[in-house]
């Protein structure tokens, strides 16, 4: 029988980003974007419902994150990757394009999901504002 | 595929003049398939009676979903366990932090308990759950975790062209309304996908679940929507809350006809499970009977006059 469910730990985990507001998107193993939060909608300009499960290639061209000096990253050159590959947490300091007002600089916090086979199936990562040095 | 319930009741057995007609004995499900074997669902209080019943059997399967006390409380007293000739198997959901028999032996061992899992006379074997499918026999299963509190384990059991579903303790609207839902987010949907038979928690009603919400159960409308979404052939709702007499298990079963009615379903394809109940389960349409009452499990909705349960 072909597998249309998702492991109950990503389920889990985006029923817990539906319950918080701090900017939440759930990844699966390969870096697909699955879901990401109302708090992460507003701050990316666009709904979850509107921009839809997207692959890693996909979500990088639309929020088109870059470093400090403004190169654009792809997904191996965000920390947040080693979350997913080496099952460790990362945390990273990251600008993305938003819908309203250009670049935001904030931070980010991925989270390994590990569950019963002892392999990460996603990451939560988590954003908040950075405050230091302001918006670009 | 034959289905026998001998304990529907959840949490903590209920027994008494007013649960006669449902039972209080907590989940326990025998399964006999077509070539005679069979397996156990759960080890609740139910067990007990089916021991006895198996008196001469020189093996025996338990698939247990959890180690809530209401999955396990029979074992102890499970005939077969103290019979020496007898080989019992038993699986259930995997832990990081110790294997299925020493979780097992925190309940068969002192004080609670008189005898230690190693002085049990049968001998018994306990095995974590494959993450893949698995055969017993002529038999394959499936186990998924599914939401609940604690690891648990929802299974998947096809003989031939039949399948079961079996989720008795289940709460896949915890959070959101399974309605806001794709089909990939929901818990279980994939073990009870197209199944013949769903044997599913429903444990309160919708008015009693907003008081309830993470406790790990369902509420009627969340069983009968993961029902319907799943494409379950029939359904039989288990796992009833200690409180519900048989007087409210009725009304809950006339509900359940009416609003499975009302999402274009056959009425006659739902019920509430009743200790004694035996299902076969690839008969169409609602040629199971309560022996009991000479009444048909699926469609029935009105109350019974008498109880003949001993
Ligand atoms: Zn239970
Ligand atoms: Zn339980």
């Amino acid at each position: 029988m072909e597998g249309a469910q998702r492991p109950l730990e990503l389920i889990l985990a985006r029923n817990f980003l539906t319950s918080v507001t701090t900017p939440a998107v759930l990844v699966d193993g390969e870096g697909t974007l699955l879901f990401y939060n109302e708090a992460a909608a507003a701050l990316l300009g666009r709904s979850f419902e509107e921009a839809g499960q997207m692959r890693a290639d996909e979500w990088i061209r639309a929020f088109a994150p870059v470093d400090e000096e403004g190169e654009p990253l792809e997904l191996d050159g965000i920390n947040l990757a080693g979350a997913l590959k080496s099952d460790r947490p990362a945390h990273s300091e990251i600008r993305i394009r938003t819908a309203s007002d250009g670049y935001r600089a904030l931070e980010a916090a991925a989270l390994p999901i590990v569950a019963a086979q002892g392999k990460a199936s996603g990451a939560i990562i988590m954003f908040w504002t950075r405050t230091d040095n302001g918006e670009t | 595929m034959k289905v026998k319930i001998w304990g529907a009741r959840g949490s903590v057995p209920a027994p008494g003049p007013t649960m006669n007609r449902y039972g209080g004995n907590t989940s326990c499900v025998q399964v006999t398939f077509r070539d005679e074997s069979q397996l156990i669902l759960d080890a609740g209080t139910g067990i007990r009676a089916l021991g006895l019943e198996l008196a001469g059997a020189p093996r025996v399967a338990i698939l247990l979903t959890h180690l809530h006390l209401d999955h396990i409380q029979g074992l102890m007293f499970f005939h077969p366990c103290f019979r020496p000739e007898c080989e019992i198997t038993i699986w259930g959901p995997s832990s990081p932090e110790a294997s299925l028999e020493d979780r097992i032996a925190r309940y068969i061992s002192a004080p609670l308990s008189p005898v230690e899992v190693r002085e049990l006379p049968c001998s018994v074997a306990f095995n974590d759950a494959p993450a893949s499918e698995w055969r017993i026999g002529d038999v394959t299963v499936r186990a998924e975790a599914v939401t609940h509190r604690g690891p648990t384990l929802g299974y998947r059991i096809t003989d031939g062209e039949t399948t079961l579903a079996y989720i008795p303790d289940h709460e896949p609207a915890l959070g959101s309304s399974l309605d806001d839902l794709a089909d990939e987010w929901i818990s279980g949907y994939d073990l009870a996908r197209d199944v013949d038979l769903l044997i599913h928690d429903c444990q309160y009603t919708d008015a009693e679940y907003p008081a309830h919400v993470g406790w790990g159960h369902s509420a009627l409308g969340d069983a009968l929507k993961f029902a319907d979404r799943v494409g379950a052939k029939r359904a039989l709702l288990f796992h009833h809350d200690p409180l519900h007499t048989d007087e409210k298990l009725d009304a809950m079963a006339a509900e359940a006809a009416e609003r499975w009615r009302a999402m274009g379903r056959d009425p006659e394809t739902i019920a509430l499970a009743r200790e004694g109940d035996e299902i076969e389960v690839n008969a169409p349409g609602p040629a199971v009977h309560r022996a009991r009452e000479g009444r048909s499990t699926f469609g029935t909705t009105a109350a019974p006059q008498v109880s003949t349960r001993g």
